[in-house]
């Protein structure tokens, strides 16, 4: 019949447009080639296929992870991370010195510095830049709690009094909270100057779609001569990790954050993708709650760090690309020790331990963790089963992330699943929020309190010499490790898969990326 | 007042209704944007200074009529996480999921129509069943699912569309946008499918069809302007009833295709506790259901003359 005939026709002739439609419309993004290295090339375009959008560009008041890698492109502070995440190195100041009481610093600023407007930067940028991270009291300002004053005494000199000798002030001027913008903001309020922020950095601002993109040019004032080398990047926002991953492939994206664990060993076997696994500084822990009984009690937090199995939590979730943690510090932290007590896998001793605790028989508790979070619903499985042996009966409780958060926080919880990464080289932050209970954070929220570990924290702050530090942190750890306040559970490196004509790329352990030397190969 | 006319002004009861129960049940339910914004960085002195700056510390009807009130002055309240106006960012991701419902309907019109021909006028023989079944598959698999086969296809080894994003310009968006498109259609195409063909079957058993028949009506002319135009009708209702849900359901999509969407803007600021966001986009949501919907009814009445909703 000819209705027939024409409704095949119809058919036929929309599966050709469809055809023409995807054929003819250009390609989607270049073929990545590979080759050889050689020498740096300039140009190109890099789009970086990102977890989730930013939130912000103040560096002193964002937390968020994609906000900060992003806003350390645009501005600089006067000492940045090293490469191995363990010491500064000088960046917008060429070095300093110390005054003989340990409480001044005199940094001479790096010459020929200038902001992406073609400003130079002076000593008033600076004094301005960190006064301005001191004052943010809903952000970063505690790490700042040392500095007494700045002075801008001449253009190219910055001084910084202290109230006390403090150890952690050049991994404290290293934070990005403490990059240097122009003075008073060049003239905007904070708002406005946050909605095109200019910096020093090798990149500059173009635009921000929000949820969609993120780009930045090439700064053409940039000290470092002949970076960056390419014209621009784009912070594209593709919250799902298949199809970051496609995109990867496709070419549309050159670098995929955070690709699935279980595709590591499948993207390091495809031929046009490189796999980097860069050592990082995040560590997961299982917290305890000290509130809640019979969590107070040593015995039983130390009999449920015995009866994990560490290696088995890797292999089930990290699939095999990462490493036990011994210790509350990972080892890409100064002053890691190496040989810290921390709890193995030993069932005959966890048993043990729970013969001597004040609950012999188990008991049952509840594990909280986020809903969605798909690695810490297999480690939840996983320790369901694995103190099932001590009659420990553990419940997992799926909340909403704002929720379970919120519940961690004001310590509404008997376990939890949390982590941690470093925001600079220094274990200070990391061992003040985890052992001190009067820190805001309330030992890490689990009200977890030995005074000797406390007292050696707070002693390491204010000593210099490198020696002594290290002693007073062994015993940080040591004494973490025997109290088990917290389960150390492993230590994961921060995994990125780019395409095989990307070069220069790296990550430093505490995630910073130094996008200047990044560079495409035809 | 025409019909048009009273439809609309039931947008605003309609629209009250749903700001009140988004605004108590989103600031019922437990967790804090400022835990959000600050992470584990929280210090009871940080939670309160953002709380206190946003307004958040005022009761709870204090902070409704404040919100009302914006809102009758066209003002959503200001992003917590972003910090701009609600609005702006309504406004930017409103486009891309218009654009993926209105070209999803496009396609399974497109779709729909052809095949429930071909199965209307051959009932119960091979090619009926053929499109009685097949397009089932695409209603029984998960949605993220067919996305991810298309894009693995068609983007990543084929490389005939991107994989993922919104494009620019009208042929970008119709380049990148049409994967993600065709996944909506063919999970509302069986549905059009079968009721088209359910309502031409019946038309195509009609006296008129076989007098017009009879009288040499040429078959293409009398498939558009006496068959489809009468069988249509029902499939409007379910298509407009689907599209609907879709603008609702949008969030999957525009996850695996990373459309900057509205449905993900949600379920962000749902995530996010970042009230004024979720208060507008649900009510936008609200706005789009019920013009969708007088949409359909209009499409209806200028379809068959018959129909009239004007008293």
């Amino acid at each position: 019949m000819t209705y027939r005939t024409h409704a095949l026709k119809a058919l036929t002739a929309i599966v050709a447009l469809v055809l023409m439609a995807g054929c003819g419309s250009g390609s989607t993004g270049g073929t990545s080639t590979g080759g050889n290295a050689g020498a740096p090339v300039h140009g190109g375009n890099l789009v970086f296929a990102a977890v989730q959008d930013a939130q912000s560009m103040n560096a002193t008041t964002v937390f968020d992870n994609n906000s900060i890698w992003i806003l350390e492109q645009i501005f600089q502070p006067l000492y940045t991370v090293t490469n191995n995440g363990k010491g500064e190195m000088p960046w917008l100041a060429t070095g300093y010195k110390i005054s003989a009481n340990k409480k001044v610093y005199t940094f001479t600023l790096r010459p020929g510095v200038k902001f992406s407007n073609g400003k130079p930067m002076t000593s008033a940028d600076v004094k301005f830049s960190i006064d301005q991270n001191r004052k943010a009291a809903k952000g970063w300002a505690y790490l700042d709690t040392a500095i007494k004053s700045v002075q801008d005494p001449t253009p190219g000199t910055v001084v910084i009094n202290l109230k006390y000798p403090w150890a952690p002030i050049l991994a404290d001027l290293s934070l990005f909270a403490n990059g240097i913008v122009p003075n008073n903001y060049g003239g905007q309020t904070e708002a406005q100057f946050y909605t095109h922020p200019i910096g020093t950095g090798p990149f500059k601002w173009d635009y921000w779609h929000k949820g969609s993109a993120l780009k930045l040019v090439r700064n053409p004032f940039y000290w470092q001569k002949g970076k960056p080398y390419l014209n621009s990047v784009t912070w594209t926002d593709v919250p799902n990790q298949n199809t970051r991953e496609l995109q990867l492939k496709g070419s549309q994206a050159q670098i995929d954050q955070t690709p699935a664990w279980s595709t590591v060993a499948s993207l390091k076997s495809t031929q046009s993708v490189k796999m980097d696994l860069f050592n990082s500084t995040q560590t997961n822990y299982l917290a305890f709650n000290e509130l809640r009984k019979p969590f107070q009690d040593v015995h039983v937090r130390r009999a449920i760090s015995l009866a994990i199995d560490r290696n088995a939590l890797v292999k089930a979730v990290l699939f095999g690309n990462g490493k036990p943690a011994n210790s509350l510090f990972p080892p890409q932290v100064p002053f890691y020790d190496p040989s810290t007590p921390g709890y193995q896998f030993n069932l005959a001793a966890a048993k043990k331990q729970m013969a001597q605790s004040s609950v012999p028989h188990g008991f049952s508790t509840t594990l909280l963790i986020a809903a969605g979070n798909s690695d810490y619903l297999t480690i939840g499985t996983i320790l369901q089963a694995e103190l099932k042996p001590l009659g420990i009966k553990v419940n997992i409780q799926q909340l909403d992330p704002n929720t379970a958060n919120a519940d961690e926080q004001s310590l509404k919880y008997d376990m939890t699943l949390t982590l941690w990464t470093m925001d600079i080289p220094d274990p200070d932050e990391l061992a003040t929020f985890a052992v001190d209970p009067t820190s805001g954070a309330r030992s890490f929220f689990t009200a977890y309190n030995n005074p000797l570990v406390v007292k050696d924290t707070h002693l390491a702050e204010k000593t210099l010499n490198t020696a002594k530090r290290q002693q007073l942190y062994n015993v940080v750890q040591t004494g973490a490790a025997q109290d088990a306040f917290m389960a150390f559970l492993y230590y994961s490196p921060y995994p990125y898969a780019t395409t095989s004509n990307v070069h220069g790329f790296y990550v430093t352990p505490l995630g910073n990326m130094h996008m200047e030397n990044v560079w495409l190969s035809k | 007042m025409s019909f048009v006319g009273r439809r609309l002004l039931q947008l605003v009861p309609v629209a009250v209704g749903v700001t009140i129960v988004v605004f108590f049940m989103i600031h019922l339910i437990p967790g804090d944007p400022a835990l959000t914004i600050l992470g584990i960085h929280a210090t009871p002195k940080s939670i309160a200074i953002l709380r206190h700056e946003w307004g958040l510390n005022r009761p709870l009807i204090s902070q409704y009529w404040l919100f009302l009130d914006r809102l009758l002055h066209g003002n959503l309240g200001q992003s917590l996480i972003y910090n701009v106006p609600a609005s702006t960012l309504i406004l930017q991701r409103l486009p891309a999921t218009i654009w993926l419902i209105v070209y999803a309907a496009v396609i399974a019109i497109l779709i729909s129509v052809p095949l429930a021909m071909i199965a209307a006028t051959r009932k119960d023989g091979i090619r009926d069943q053929v499109v009685r079944a097949v397009p089932l598959l695409g209603l029984g698999m998960p949605t993220f699912w067919v996305g991810f086969l298309l894009l693995t296809l068609f983007g990543a080894n084929l490389r005939w569309f991107p994989v993922g994003g919104y494009g620019t310009g009208l042929v970008g968006h119709l380049h990148y946008m049409f994967l993600p498109a065709l996944t909506v259609a063919i999970a509302l195409a069986p549905v059009v499918i079968r009721s088209l063909r359910a309502s031409m079957l019946t038309v195509l058993g009609a006296d008129y069809i076989t007098t017009a028949r009879s009288k040499g009506v040429p078959g293409l002319r009398l498939f558009v302007r006496h068959v489809l135009r009468n069988a249509v009708i029902p499939a409007i209702t379910v298509l407009g009833i689907n599209i609907g849900f879709l603008i609702g359901g949008t969030v999957i999509i525009e996850n695996v295709f990373a459309i900057p969407g509205i449905g993900q803007l949600m379920i962000n600021s749902i995530f996010q506790r970042d009230f004024p966001v979720v208060q507008g986009v649900t009510l936008v949501f609200a706005v789009m259901v019920v013009l969708v919907n007088l949409l359909a009814d209009m499409t209806y009445a200028s379809l068959d003359p018959r129909v009239s909703f004007d008293r």
